[in-house]
């Protein structure tokens, strides 16, 4: 509930953000600026600002009022509109305000010469996400269609347009990209996410290396998620485990959501992780997953998809995983083979099909010879099995030297 | 989020430190989960209930309008746009066409080239250049489409003109339809059917162009075809979404899903990879019988198990889920013959008369299949073999165009000469 201000103190607390704002911008005071503009935040200089201006109807006045203060009118009376909406609850009406606001700012920004003001602009991309977002909310549950995160990512293109130009200022233009990123993931518009790669990892503008690193491990792990959603293993490798390497320590909840994406990864080229990185990161859906890999345990692969389907599916590694099948296979005949070699050395290298009919008869899984044939094929002609088979005598034979290669960090080959 | 033991930030290897052992908490981020806030609850209080929305490439339903806005960005706001048009066809385009002498052989009076009526012309498909220039007169409201799209689908069973004629008419003027629709931004139960209509449509027409194979047009027809197959099925997909909060799932949403997915089962047309679009659909649809056996087929296929991927198909597919699956079919067992002669024992062919029952084709057929792929037969005293050969690449026909080869199975030969209702 807001609190009820007196007029003098609604004007005194007014005029005096008004001052804050025009120092910071004289100065260029890029932090304090940034501190002004967060309008979703519960800053206290913000709060206090939106009670007052409930009471303090008319601040076009004081913008008209003075010379210092009416050049930022096209800028703060939209802000102040967001604000107070915001505060009110009315979100669609502060994201329209905001936006106006944003593109006012953007304006300024141009004209202002070096990137003093990045964080603040940083602060606006920000904000506009998460108002969008919220105003969306809104309009969906009153029954409207919900396009205001999809304004937003105009804007922030926009934004973008701005940043992509030889100066100081473009090394801002990973951080848009990222909030694009992030606003494009939630739309479902991945698609989109193309022209600014392009533009990003194209433009000659761009070194990769001048980017501040947080907005290096954020992009990298979203364009290692866009790997791993077209299976292209080795990218998303190398994109992941960059943002792994660079991610802040500290920083656990980022940690856990790159490998959330990085393990499924890993395990498609053949690198396990250990069950106590699974428990630390609390990435457990992984576990019984790990263990059927390890243990060529077909039933346990099949069951941790089904018991953890709607995350996997959710978080989009569902096929992935599925595709684990082949190596499980390829465990599950060495095992056999591992076997017959301690009983007889000479003849373990001839796995008769009948004996992986039974192993998987075993498992509770039930497979004629025909598709026990199958699969043995398959995994030959996929280089996960050195040697042929003889339909005849429906037996395996193994090549004697190194029947079963490792995947050495390569994917299975299509 | 608790800090156990603080480490200083370096850019390290973390692959070495991959699976380093320390505990702490953490908090749990569900940014990524699936975007579905709850969608708009849209009430048809009559059949041609319009939503107002802003034009844009992402929201509007249809994608494809024939209208160039790939690159409007603009929050341009487009007065909603109802149809009034009474006939299957505007007055002045019939007019227009009748002395140009445009009319399609369906739409002549008495076979008059030059002649046609309210009842018999139907409205063409032309690419409209802005929504801007439309006329309210020159479009059909979704009753009238309806009842034009009965009439059009009707022409499947009543016409003796040969099913290319038939096709290529019926093709183009549910494009048509789609637009209307499209620019009325048209969003309820009845036009939800309409596509479905139309998506069949289209579904049958794909087996029959890929089983008249030989015929140079057909590859093109052929693709055009898959073309509005998919835009009419993707707009059909927003369409499920978009009406999701107003009621519980639309009853063929699984149905028309499981097609989408089965259209998708090779990677070179995926605009969108599944397993993004999977996150868009919603759990019961995912688990229904109709996705589930999709998805079967799909891990089928993309493991290579090409027995379960036939056989399964053979005993578990829909006519129109078979219409889709058909191409692929003979895809496997490529795959098949390649594994086989692959990882085959030199000493011993691999036999023919097994390979059709495992394929299930007719073993002659087989042959032809082996000769396709440059992969050579041989014949002893038992009967004719799949010779071993470590080459590992057979030469797949170009075009994309391959031989019809049928599946020897009484239950799709059933399953086949039952017209499906349109």
């Amino acid at each position: 509930m807001a609190a009820y201000v007196s007029m003098g103190e609604a004007h005194r607390r007014i005029t005096e953000y008004l001052n804050r704002f025009s120092d910071a911008v004289s100065y260029q005071d890029g932090k304090t600026l940034s501190r002004l503009v967060s309008v979703s935040s519960d800053a206290a200089v913000l709060v206090s600002l939106a009670e007052a201006l409930n009471t303090f109807q008319d601040a076009n006045r004081l913008f008209r009022q003075s010379e210092k203060y009416s050049q930022y009118a096209d800028i703060l009376l939209p802000m102040f509109r967001a604000l107070q909406s915001y505060r009110l609850r009315n979100l669609v009406e502060s994201y329209l305000a905001f936006e106006k606001a944003s593109n006012a700012f953007l304006q300024e920004f141009r004209n202002w010469e070096s990137a003093w003001a990045l964080e603040a602009l940083y602060v606006i991309a920000y904000e506009i996400r998460i108002l969008a977002e919220k105003a969306d909310i809104e309009l969906a549950s009153i029954g409207k269609t919900p396009e205001k995160l999809k304004g937003a990512g105009s804007f922030l293109m926009k934004v973008f347009g701005v940043l992509a130009g030889k100066g100081p200022k473009r090394v801002g233009a990973l951080y848009v990209t990222c909030q694009l990123f992030k606003v494009y993931f939630k739309l479902g518009t991945v698609h989109l996410c193309r022209s600014v790669i392009r533009s990003i990892e194209t433009a000659r503008i761009f070194d990769f290396e001048e980017f501040p690193v947080r907005d290096k491990v954020t992009y990298m792990y979203y364009t290692g998620r866009l790997e791993v959603y077209n299976e292209n293993f080795p990218a998303a490798d190398h994109k992941l485990s960059y943002a792994l390497t660079h991610c802040n320590a500290q920083k656990e909840a980022n940690i856990r959501m790159i490998l959330k994406y990085l393990i499924p990864v890993k395990l498609s080229i053949g690198i396990l992780p250990r069950q106590l990185l699974l428990d630390k990161f609390d990435l457990n859906e992984y576990s019984d997953v790990v263990l059927a890999l390890k243990r060529g345990d077909l039933r346990l692969l099949r069951h941790a998809l089904q018991e953890h389907e709607d995350r996997f599916l959710r978080a989009g590694v569902y096929l992935v995983l599925e595709k684990l099948e082949l190596q499980v296979y390829q465990r599950l005949v060495k095992k056999i083979y591992i076997m017959q070699k301690q009983k007889d050395p000479n003849k373990a290298h001839q796995i008769k099909l009948d004996v992986i009919v039974k192993a998987l008869k075993w498992l509770e899984i039930d497979m004629d010879l025909d598709e026990v044939e199958c699969i043995m094929s398959i995994l030959i002609y996929r280089n996960l099995m050195k040697g042929y088979f003889a339909h005849k005598s429906k037996v395996v034979v193994l090549s004697k030297q190194d029947p079963f290669p490792k995947l050495n960090g390569k994917p299975v080959n299509s | 989020m608790a800090d156990a033991g603080r480490k200083p930030h370096k850019p390290m290897d973390r692959r070495n430190n991959f699976y380093s052992s320390s505990s702490s908490s953490y908090s749990n981020s569900t940014k990524y989960r699936n975007s579905n806030y709850p969608k708009p609850s849209v009430s048809s209080r009559d059949s041609s209930w319009i939503t107002p929305t802003k034009k844009s490439t992402t929201r509007n339903w249809d994608s494809d309008d024939g209208r160039r806005n790939d690159n409007d960005d603009g929050h341009q706001d487009y007065p909603t746009l109802v149809g009034t048009c009474p006939f299957m066809c505007p007055a002045e385009e019939r007019a227009r066409r009748e002395r140009l002498r445009d009319l399609a052989v369906f739409e002549r009076l008495h076979g008059n080239p030059a002649k046609t009526s309210p009842n018999l012309a139907v409205k063409k498909f032309c690419r409209t250049i802005s929504i801007k220039d439309v006329q309210a007169s020159d479009v059909r409201p979704v009753p009238v489409l309806e009842d034009t799209l009965n009439y059009l689908l009707n022409l499947l069973h009543s016409s003796d003109q040969s099913f290319a004629v038939v096709h290529d008419f019926i093709f183009d003027r549910t494009r048509s339809i789609r637009q209307d629709l499209s620019m009325q931004n048209a969003v309820s139960d009845q036009v939800i059917h309409m596509y479905e209509r139309m998506v069949k449509f289209h579904i049958i027409s794909h087996r029959h162009l890929y089983r008249s194979f030989g015929n140079p047009n057909v590859a093109s027809v052929c693709h055009l075809n898959m073309e509005q197959l998919m835009k009419a099925l993707t707009t059909l997909s927003n369409l499920y979404e978009a009406n999701r909060a107003s009621h519980s799932m639309c009853q063929n949403e699984a149905e028309f899903s499981s097609f989408y997915l089965l259209l998708h089962l090779g990677s070179d047309k995926q605009v969108e990879p599944l397993s993004l679009w999977f996150r868009s659909i919603p759990s019961p649809i995912m688990k229904s019988k109709e996705m589930c056996f999709a998805r079967r087929l799909l891990r089928y296929y993309r493991l290579g198990n090409y027995k379960r991927f036939i056989s399964t198909s053979e005993r578990e597919a829909s006519f129109l889920q078979y219409c889709i699956i058909e191409p692929y079919v003979n895809e496997v067992r490529m795959l098949a013959l390649s594994c086989l002669s692959y990882g085959g024992y030199k000493l011993q062919p691999y036999p023919l008369l097994h390979l059709s029952k495992l394929l299930m084709m007719k073993e002659s057929d087989v042959e032809s299949l082996c000769a396709d792929c440059a992969l050579e037969t041989s014949s002893d005293g038992t009967g004719k073999g799949l010779v071993a050969t470590k080459q590992s690449v057979i030469k797949k026909s170009s075009g994309g165009f391959q031989k019809y080869y049928p599946m020897e199975s009484e239950r799709i030969e059933r399953l086949c000469t039952e017209l499906p209702e349109l």
